[in-house]
């Protein structure tokens, strides 16, 4: 029950004190003054097995661990709001437990001179410094300025709040707010080679980037025969394009087809079938041994070739090499007399070269005029060549009458694209192809199987 | 043989090129990074003079960027934040999988974003700049504010999209600068003048929702992007340029109110605005609110000679300009449900017209059909039910062609039920000797101030102005005829008596009372004109003289082309004219 009673009281730090006084005694101290603990001792004993927890249950009296809780609640209800605890207290100072603890007693002061005083306690090293700083900024509170310290917080704050909310705001919202971004001087926050090595400062575009990659305009009116109401000969003209890109077109597909064609000679007849068959079966000793003659012929003037050359001799090294200086002789002696004769062909000469000026004035006025209307023309910038977007035409008898009625041609998205794509700014692609990694399986249900 | 070997491919074009895988290993960024980025910063694949030596010997095809483009494409902060945005995803995915949804809020909230405004302000360092590369942007966004809100892209960016639509032509009414309309089957095309900058655009017809599969959204989108945070700031400085509030606001005290009672239920309170604005009913508010603006006057410089011939047909053409800004004003439009609201109330308020419409059409309708002093109603059906006699009952080509011609063209041909004459494109400019369709002849003859008589025989009319300008034609060729056979008498007298006098008669003299030569001065002038052009070409070299030749045997080619395009109209015309006849009876 002690045992029990340390456990509960260990829990409560209020009730320390009451632990000691609780040790000190011999028997069990409620705090209940009526109840005695000769009381809870009963005289007349039962015999019970008391290694069986049936028994504990029955026997063993709990009462008096129970009351003691309650007044543990009392107690710290009391400890609370008040010292109501004091005569309960007061009674049972009376013995050993009025006098002071030995440790205490221990730690107890138990010199006869005085402990010097603690200087730092009443003294601070710049008071007078502190006092002053702090009469001055009561001054200037009172003036209405704010130090500078506070006024650094104050402006951190709102900075940090501001700077929070523009990085979270996306570039597309709706609300979003413009400003005058080509009013506004940049202004230079210190030197230019700080902010350059601390990426302050961006690097300048070149001036080659803001030249446009095509002479092309952004946006290409449609042909006055593209009017929801045209003109009848507008109308015919752009008609006539349309069925000549269309021409163009089928002549393509035209000769692709004939390129696959096969021929229909090839075709097998039973003729051929037959001989088919019958290959290799009937003899055709004659024509092969024709065959076999010229063979032979051409393996005979392989094996010729091949053979050796003699080696030379001294004297045919020695002609050799003198024919080849006289022939060099001779060439130099040509060039010599041909300069010397170029002198009277002056004339000839100075025409020759203005022909030669003024073809290639004219190879330099094509190639210009070339490269002029390549400008307007798409580049190829990858794998796929452009490919212009199919003619938007209304037939004469598509043409609506009236705007209500008008059914529109083409879609502006693919006008946008296209000619994004013409004016060079993005390379044709093709869509990525969906590619399946597992190969799909099939199997029929078999619900369906006994339907089908 | 003294020296290194040179190696291959180490100087050069070799060098100065790299492919795009290439380019993208050394940014560090993956394809659709590295395709946005450079749409973004307006770097684009070139095509190298000699692949072949670029490629390394390789003749595969391959797409190639300017190394130092490339390099330039380091120095980007946006990099960063695409890499930051690429490890948000991953963190995100991974969150997703554990199921830990706080964490899934907290990355969120942090979602890494970045802004454009550096690069516009780099890409277009004037604002001329930016005005001059205005019509892909406005393309697009026109484009992209009609999708549906659907999964094709963002739904705020197809908001932002709308709203920077709103501002332009809202701008553009406030300015009158809109110049040309073309109705085509594809979209409709505008043409405005802003700042001395034609600035072209197409806006496609609404709800013609057809996604075609082999557009790669997703460039579209960064190109939107790109296009919405210059159009922004483009409309900032337009706004700003006419002392308007931006964003814009409607003006509270204008006198033409839109009405307060259908507002709730037609659009939610935070939409209702915008909704009210791309109305395009109601005038925009000002800074400072001008009574009237001074009407600039053009600058007079003392001149001579060509300059001032070239000032006073600029000085025309701004009066013109003028006029044509003032076209619809004084006019009150009623439009009926069935044409398509947002293009001619965009037009109408483009010229100082008055526009309505039914108040379930749309929110913002300034007065209802019954109201007296309405002038025009466009409508596009074959009848109506009550007319009022004090307006015309018109279609709603009229005010495109209007538009177009700059004059307020005769209504008779556009009434209701009227087989309407064709529309023809503003963006044609015929050159001298063209081929000229007759209905244009007839807007510039009307131009020009002549007027065509009765609608009824206008038909006839046309035909025979155009009968007259062929015989204006015929009676200046014959009148050179004539003179030719004036002088060639009295080449023939004088001849006569030199001969007389040289065979000695004595020439038998009178005085007859003389004739009074009325002399023509122009014609006079003319003559000496045409006489100093026959010498000159007498005097031109061979060379020279070959190449005039040519020209003007191409424009006779053009004229006899023209001619006969046009006999082939009249006699398409007459048939259509018989047919009618024939229908008729």
């Amino acid at each position: 029950m002690i045992l029990t009673f340390e456990n509960l009281s260990s829990n409560m730090a209020a009730a320390r004190r009451l632990k000691r006084v609780a040790i000190s005694q011999p028997g069990f101290l409620t705090l209940n003054p009526k109840v005695t603990p000769t009381d809870l001792v009963s005289s007349r004993r039962k015999r019970v097995n008391k290694n069986k927890k049936k028994n504990w249950n029955k026997y063993s009296d709990v009462q008096d661990v129970e009351e003691f809780l309650e007044d543990l609640v009392n107690l710290k209800f009391c400890f609370l709001c008040e010292e109501a605890a004091e005569p309960v207290k007061g009674k049972k100072r009376k013995g050993k437990s009025s006098r002071p603890l030995r440790i205490d007693l221990i730690l107890q002061h138990d010199s006869l001179v005085a402990p010097p005083k603690d200087v730092l306690a009443y003294q601070k090293p710049n008071a007078k410094k502190l006092r002053r700083t702090a009469e001055r900024a009561e001054k200037l509170a009172a003036n209405g300025v704010v130090p500078r310290s506070k006024k650094r917080l104050l402006n951190r704050t709102v900075v940090d709040r501001m700077s929070k909310k523009t990085e979270t705001e996306a570039n597309n919202n709706p609300e979003r707010d413009f400003y005058d971004i080509w009013g506004q001087e940049t202004k230079d926050l210190g030197e230019p080679w700080y902010l350059q090595q601390t990426r302050k400062k961006l690097v300048k575009r070149p001036e080659k980037l803001n030249e446009k990659p095509s002479v092309l305009p952004a946006v290409e009116v449609i042909a006055p025969g593209g009017s929801y109401n045209p003109d009848f000969f507008s109308h015919q003209e752009l008609l006539r394009e349309a069925h000549e890109v269309e021409l163009k077109k089928k002549k393509v597909e035209d000769k692709l087809e004939r390129q696959l064609a096969y021929n229909k000679a090839d075709t097998a007849t039973e003729e051929t079938i037959l001989r088919e068959q019958v290959e290799g079966l009937v003899e055709e000793s004659e024509e092969e041994e024709e065959k076999d003659a010229p063979k032979e012929d051409g393996e005979e003037v392989a094996v010729g070739a091949i053979a050796v050359a003699d080696k030379k001799t001294e004297r045919q090294r020695k002609r050799e090499k003198a024919e080849k200086m006289k022939e060099q002789q001779r060439l130099t002696e040509r060039r010599q007399t041909e300069q010397q004769q170029q002198l009277f062909q002056l004339r000839s000469i100075k025409t020759s070269i203005k022909q030669q000026e003024e073809t290639t004035q004219i190879r330099q006025k094509r190639r210009k005029a070339k490269e002029e209307a390549q400008k307007a023309q798409p580049r190829r910038l990858g794998k796929l060549k452009f490919q212009p977007q199919d003619m938007e035409v209304q037939l004469s008898d598509e043409l609506a009458g009236s705007l209500r009625q008008l059914k529109p041609e083409g879609s502006v998205l693919m006008d946008r694209f296209k000619s994004l794509q013409k004016r060079n700014l993005i390379e044709p692609r093709e869509r990525a192809k969906f590619k399946r990694r597992l190969k799909v399986k099939y199997v029929e249900k078999r619900a369906f199987k006994e339907i089908s | 043989m003294g020296g290194l070997q040179k190696k291959k491919f180490e100087r050069g074009s070799a060098t100065n090129y790299i492919t795009r895988n290439r380019a993208r290993k050394k940014l560090q960024l993956s394809l659709p990074d590295f395709r946005r980025l450079c749409i973004l910063k307006g770097i684009y694949p070139h095509e190298p003079k000699h692949k072949k030596k670029v490629n390394k010997g390789s003749t595969a095809p391959r797409t190639f960027y300017l190394l130092k483009d490339i390099r330039f494409l380091l120095h980007e902060p946006i990099v960063g934040k695409f890499r930051e945005y690429k490890i948000f995803v991953r963190k995100l995915k991974k969150a997703y999988g554990k199921t830990e949804w706080s964490a899934v809020e907290r990355l969120r909230e942090n979602k890494p974003t970045y802004k454009l405004d550096h690069i516009i302000k780099e890409r277009y360092p004037t604002f001329i700049d930016a005005l001059r590369d205005i019509d892909d942007a406005l393309c697009m966004c026109f484009l992209f504010s009609t999708f549906a809100r659907t999964g094709k892209c963002h739904v705020q960016t197809i908001q932002l999209c709308r709203r920077l639509t709103v501002e332009w032509m809202n701008y553009v009414i406030a300015s009158r600068s809109l110049r040309k309309v073309f109705l085509s089957i594809k979209g409709i095309y505008y043409q405005a003048e802003v700042m001395g900058q034609l600035i072209t655009w197409v806006v496609p017809y609404q709800f013609s929702h057809d996604h075609p599969v082999d557009v790669d959204y997703r460039v579209m989108a960064t190109f939107t992007e790109l296009y919405t945070t210059l159009l922004g700031f483009v409309s900032f400085r337009l706004y700003s340029s006419l002392n308007l509030v931006y964003p814009p606001k409607l003006d509270s005290n204008g006198e033409s109110e839109p009405k307060e009672e259908s507002e709730d239920d037609y659009a939610m309170n935070s939409e209702s605005y915008l909704e009210k604005l791309s109305a395009l009913s109601a005038s925009l508010a000002r800074v400072v609110s001008s009574a009237d603006e001074e009407e600039a006057q053009l600058d007079q410089f003392p001149s001579e000679g060509e300059d001032m011939e070239k000032m006073e047909a600029r000085e025309k053409e701004l009066k013109q300009q003028e006029a044509q800004k003032k076209l619809f004003e004084g006019l009150k439009f009623y439009l009926n449900r069935e044409v398509p609201r947002e293009s001619l109330a965009f037009v109408i308020r483009c010229f100082g017209g008055q526009v309505s419409w039914d108040k379930s059409v749309c929110i913002g309708s300034t007065y209802d059909v019954t109201d007296e002093t309405i002038t025009h109603q466009i409508i596009d059906r074959p009848s109506v039910g009550k007319q009022y006699i004090n307006r015309y009952y018109i279609q709603p080509q009229w005010l495109y062609d209007c538009v177009n011609a700059k004059i307020l063209l005769p209504v008779e041909d556009y009434f209701l039920g009227v087989t309407l004459p064709p529309h023809l494109s503003p963006f044609v400019e015929e050159k001298e000797g063209d081929y000229v369709p007759p209905e244009k002849l007839k807007m510039m003859a009307l131009q020009r101030g002549e007027k065509p008589g009765n609608e009824q025989e206008e038909d006839e009319e046309e035909e025979e102005e155009e009968g007259e300008q062929e015989e204006e034609q015929e009676e200046d060729d014959n009148g050179d005829e004539e003179d030719d056979e004036e002088e060639v008498a009295e080449e023939k007298n004088l001849k006569k008596m030199e001969e007389q006098r040289s065979q000695g008669k004595s020439l038998h003299v009178k005085v007859t009372p003389g004739k009074l030569k009325v002399e023509n001065k122009a014609r006079l002038e003319q003559e000496e004109k045409a006489e100093e052009k026959r010498l000159a070409i007498m005097m031109m070299k061979k060379k020279e003289k070959y190449l005039y030749d040519k020209i003007m045997f191409g424009k006779k080619r053009k004229v006899r082309e023209a001619n006969k395009l046009a006999a082939k109209r009249k006699a398409h015309d007459d048939s259509e004219k018989a047919k009618k006849k024939k229908a008729r009876k």
